[in-house]
């Protein structure tokens, strides 16, 4: 795009005589769009259940390890060793047609079994022992992002995930208040008086370069939605709500690369299959909305989505009819695109378990992230992770 | 002593200072700096209502899962409790550079526990080695609850040691990456062997689980246990360095002055004494110097506090506070990792820039900031305004502006902006300001809170 006419259809447009210098050499570097793969992101918090999830129904010690909590009723048969839990039945068409991906074994060495700590290790993609301050997409923005809108959190903070060195996304749970926020009347005449003339790129200059950003993101997001209504029926609950907007951005060809959702409520340390039951319908169906959503739309060829939690449980059931915190776990991707769908590769066995009784990891969820950085959004993977990682062939 | 620099000194080593309070002040530094340090001479120790563990020991636990359930939730609700009492703690404190000190070391020895009570002890020991002896302080560090649980320490075991506390002293508690090998981390884990602690949160040295065995630690060799190693990381002037090149970017400027920073290194290594690397600090001429002033991105509770020391504020709903800590990116007892909080620039992103603008409005104004020009006395916008927002506002609070008002007396509304404002005001955004009506200070106020340069101190 020619940079006029990116001035033109920008939302800056309008505010461009207050932006201070640095910001506009900033943005000649990069008046380009961002191409228009999609990433989406669910993250299932608290630990899902991957055994209960995608069941190996023909394995003795599935069944000896859970007497009580093995699904043994209405599994969805998707191979001979391995099946659906039955609240999945909406994605089994997604699988068939070659539009999922089940990556099995997925995780880390040396697995930390804490939630905070192991959510913290996926999202900024870390070692089990090394503290990064930003996330894997936030670095991606480093490398490839000109606006806070090119990564959109369904939520109201942005997660560690979306946080880069130099560069974060915009989180919104509610695109209109913040649109609302940002157009306060006494923000507009600040930033009409506002001179940038002795401002530098630290502190004070950097406080006014991110309003300026936050309102145009604002003002972005807000008039390039458009707001009809969609023909698709979603699920009632929050959940869906995010995918819902999701797709809406995405239907209105907004210029957002990577979205995060979350889902949370999986830590079922008791009473799981009820929580658990409760939990995968919400997914699978809201999903399941969401794909016929951008399928009508013609977006879903251009659009990937990838599941995960950040561990899985112990093979072992426990005495109150749940599953401690366990390691490696089942992964999914889902896309039209998809190189080698259906099951990416075997379960790892249930015996040769490391010594808290958890599977063990086969696949780094880092080849995961690389290969989705370098096959995907066409990023330099080993920039944004800070190491080589091996590419998978799933895309 | 000059207004401002009295007033960047209380930014610093406090959450702002009031009018009031300044005008009584004596302006001789050394005089000024002696009282902030005098001040917190005592300690006022953080309390909690702890009562419901009162005669519950680890065995009934364990025994009973509807005991174990309601001593988790309880521990849950605690732990928020903890929260308030802290904010609360840190609003007019009786120890005012304690608590700051407090805070700073809080993103230091970075810890998170979700047990209250060994949690409090912990954070009680911060406040107690606040401005004292670092190497007393790094020692009892090792020792607590907290940390031995947060670190793996207790799991630290003779034949099956766990390296993560001992790389993380070297890394982010004493000396910084680069100044030691990986094979000073394995043998000084060593040393750390059998740190443990009981149910009560007090620590146990368990015999058994310690390896008396030699360790070859930064290229000597001998039978160390975890004093002597954090006594040998101490001989180190890295440490003193590298402590000291925080306390600048904290309390200083974000943007180091390595010859400023190695003035700092060359008191503290004298004796590692913290008061006297801040005594140094607030005396020198240096930190009152006009790059300084203004010059550092206030944290989330900086923000929060400040704002309540100017204008005291009640929060009807208690949750209210932390779901605004959250939103900020800032939970008092929850760091994101052991790294702590990144701060400086990464609070601001676009969420944070206008939820921080916005929030001084929606606390103390009913979410109103006048746009009311010079000469105009028409409240048609106000009124339709507050008509529009009513029910709607996320937050209930009752602030206190009468108690503002006195406090603010002597000052002109018309200079206000130099006392609520640390360092320049944007040219431009100036000229706007004197475009508006200055009829109430009160309105005033807001619209200088709403401004990206009351970010700052």
């Amino acid at each position: 795009m020619e940079r006029r006419k990116f001035i033109k259809d920008s939302a800056l447009a309008s505010s461009l005589l207050f932006v201070p210098s640095f910001v506009k050499a900033f943005e000649s570097v990069t008046s380009q769009q961002l191409g228009y793969k999609r990433l989406v992101i669910i993250q299932l918090a608290g630990g899902n259940d991957g055994l209960n999830t995608v069941i190996p129904f023909n394995n003795d010690i599935y069944y000896n390890a859970r007497p009580r909590l093995a699904i043994t009723k209405d599994i969805i048969r998707l191979n001979d060793h391995l099946g659906f839990h039955p609240s999945l039945a909406p994605l089994r068409s997604l699988f068939d047609n070659g539009e999922m991906s089940i990556i099995n074994n997925v995780g880390y060495p040396n697995p930390v079994r804490s939630h905070f700590r192991s959510m913290d290790i996926w999202q900024t993609a870390s070692d089990s022992n090394e503290y990064l301050q930003s996330g894997w997409l936030g670095r991606y923005l480093d490398a490839h992002g000109y606006k806070p809108y090119n990564a959109i959190e369904m939520d109201e903070q942005l997660s560690l995930a979306m946080k880069g060195e130099h560069f974060n996304g915009i989180a919104t749970n509610d695109y209109k208040v913040l649109y609302n926020t940002a157009k306060d009347p006494f923000f507009k005449s600040v930033l009409r008086h506002y001179n940038d003339k002795h401002l530098s790129e630290h502190n004070l200059g950097y406080l006014y370069q991110t309003m300026i950003e936050a309102r145009s993101s604002a003002k972005y997001i807000y008039e390039k939605t458009k707001v009809k209504r969609s023909q698709q029926n979603y699920p009632q609950n929050k959940f869906a709500k995010q995918l819902k907007n999701v797709a809406q951005f995405i239907n209105s060809g907004l210029d957002t690369k990577v979205f995060y959702t979350s889902l949370g409520g999986f830590d079922t340390h008791a009473n799981q299959p009820n929580i658990q039951k409760r939990l995968l319908t919400q997914y699978a169906t809201s999903v399941f909305a969401f794909v016929e959503d951008l399928r009508q739309h013609k977006t879903f060829e251009d659009t990937l989505i990838l599941t995960f939690s950040e561990f899985g449980r112990r093979v072992k059931q426990n005495a109150a009819n749940g599953t401690d915190h366990g390691a490696a776990n089942n992964v999914f991707i889902i896309g039209k695109k998809l190189k080698k769908a259906g099951f990416y590769n075997k379960l790892t066995s249930l015996s040769d378990l490391d010594s808290n009784g958890d599977l063990k990891y086969k696949i780094d969820f880092r080849t995961v992230y690389a290969t989705i950085l370098n096959r995907w959004l066409e990023a330099d993977d080993a920039l944004v992770l800070n190491n080589t990682y091996k590419k998978l062939s799933f895309i | 002593m000059t207004t401002k620099e009295l007033q960047h000194l209380y930014w610093r080593a406090g959450f702002g200072i009031q009018p009031r309070t300044l005008g009584n002040m004596s302006l001789d530094r050394k005089q000024v700096v002696n009282a902030l340090f005098e001040n917190s001479k005592t300690m006022t120790p953080l309390d909690l209502d702890l009562s419901y563990l009162e005669g519950v020991n680890p065995r009934d636990i364990k025994k009973f899962p509807s005991l174990a359930k309601e001593i988790r939730e309880k521990n849950t609700k605690t732990i928020l409790k903890f929260n308030y009492a802290w904010m609360e703690h840190l609003v007019f404190p009786k120890e005012l550079l304690r608590e700051r000190m407090t805070l700073f070391w809080v993103n230091h020895f970075v810890c998170r526990d979700r047990n209250p009570k060994h949690m409090l002890q912990y954070n009680n020991t911060l406040r107690y080695f606040a401005l004292g002896d670092f190497r007393d302080f790094v020692k009892a560090i090792s020792r607590e609850a907290s940390m031995l649980k947060y670190l793996n320490g207790k799991q630290n075991r003779k034949l099956k040691p766990n390296e993560n506390f001992a790389r993380e002293l070297m890394e982010l508690f004493t000396l910084g990456e680069g100044h030691y090998s990986e094979k000073d981390i394995k043998e000084s884990a060593k040393a750390f062997t059998g740190y443990n602690h009981n149910f009560e949160g007090e620590f146990v040295f368990r015999n058994l689980q310690h390896d008396y065995g030699y360790k070859t630690f930064f290229d000597r060799t001998g039978r160390y246990d975890g004093d002597a190693i954090i006594d040998m990381i101490l001989d180190n002037k890295q440490c003193a360095r590298f402590i000291s090149g925080k306390v600048y970017r904290y309390f200083v400027n974000p943007i180091p002055n390595e010859h400023h920073i190695e003035a700092m290194t060359n008191v503290f290594y004298e004796d590692y004494d913290i008061e006297n690397l801040m005594r140094f600090v607030f005396l020198s001429d240096w930190f009152y110097s006009e790059k300084n002033i203004g010059a550092k991105i206030k944290s989330p509770i900086e923000f929060l506090v400040g704002m309540a020391n100017t204008v005291p504020i009640k929060f009807e709903r208690k949750t209210d506070l932390l779901f605004i800590q959250k939103a900020l990116g800032q939970q008092l007892l929850n760091p994101p990792n052991v790294a702590g909080w990144k701060g400086d620039k990464a609070w601001i992103d676009a969420n944070t820039i206008m939820l921080r603008l916005k929030l001084p409005s929606l606390l103390l104004n009913n979410a109103l900031i006048s746009i009311k020009e010079y000469g105009d006395f028409n409240d048609r916008f106000k009124d339709q305004y507050i008509k529009r927002s009513k029910g709607k506002l996320p937050f209930r609070t009752l602030p206190d502006w009468d108690l503002f008002l006195e406090n603010f007396e002597s000052i002109e509304n018309e200079d206000l902006s130099d006392f609520i404002v640390q360092g320049k005001v944007n040219e431009g955004t100036a000229e706007y300001l004197r475009t508006l009506s200055k009829a109430s200070k009160r309105d005033y106020c807001v619209q200088l809170m709403s401004l990206p340069e009351y970010q700052m101190c």
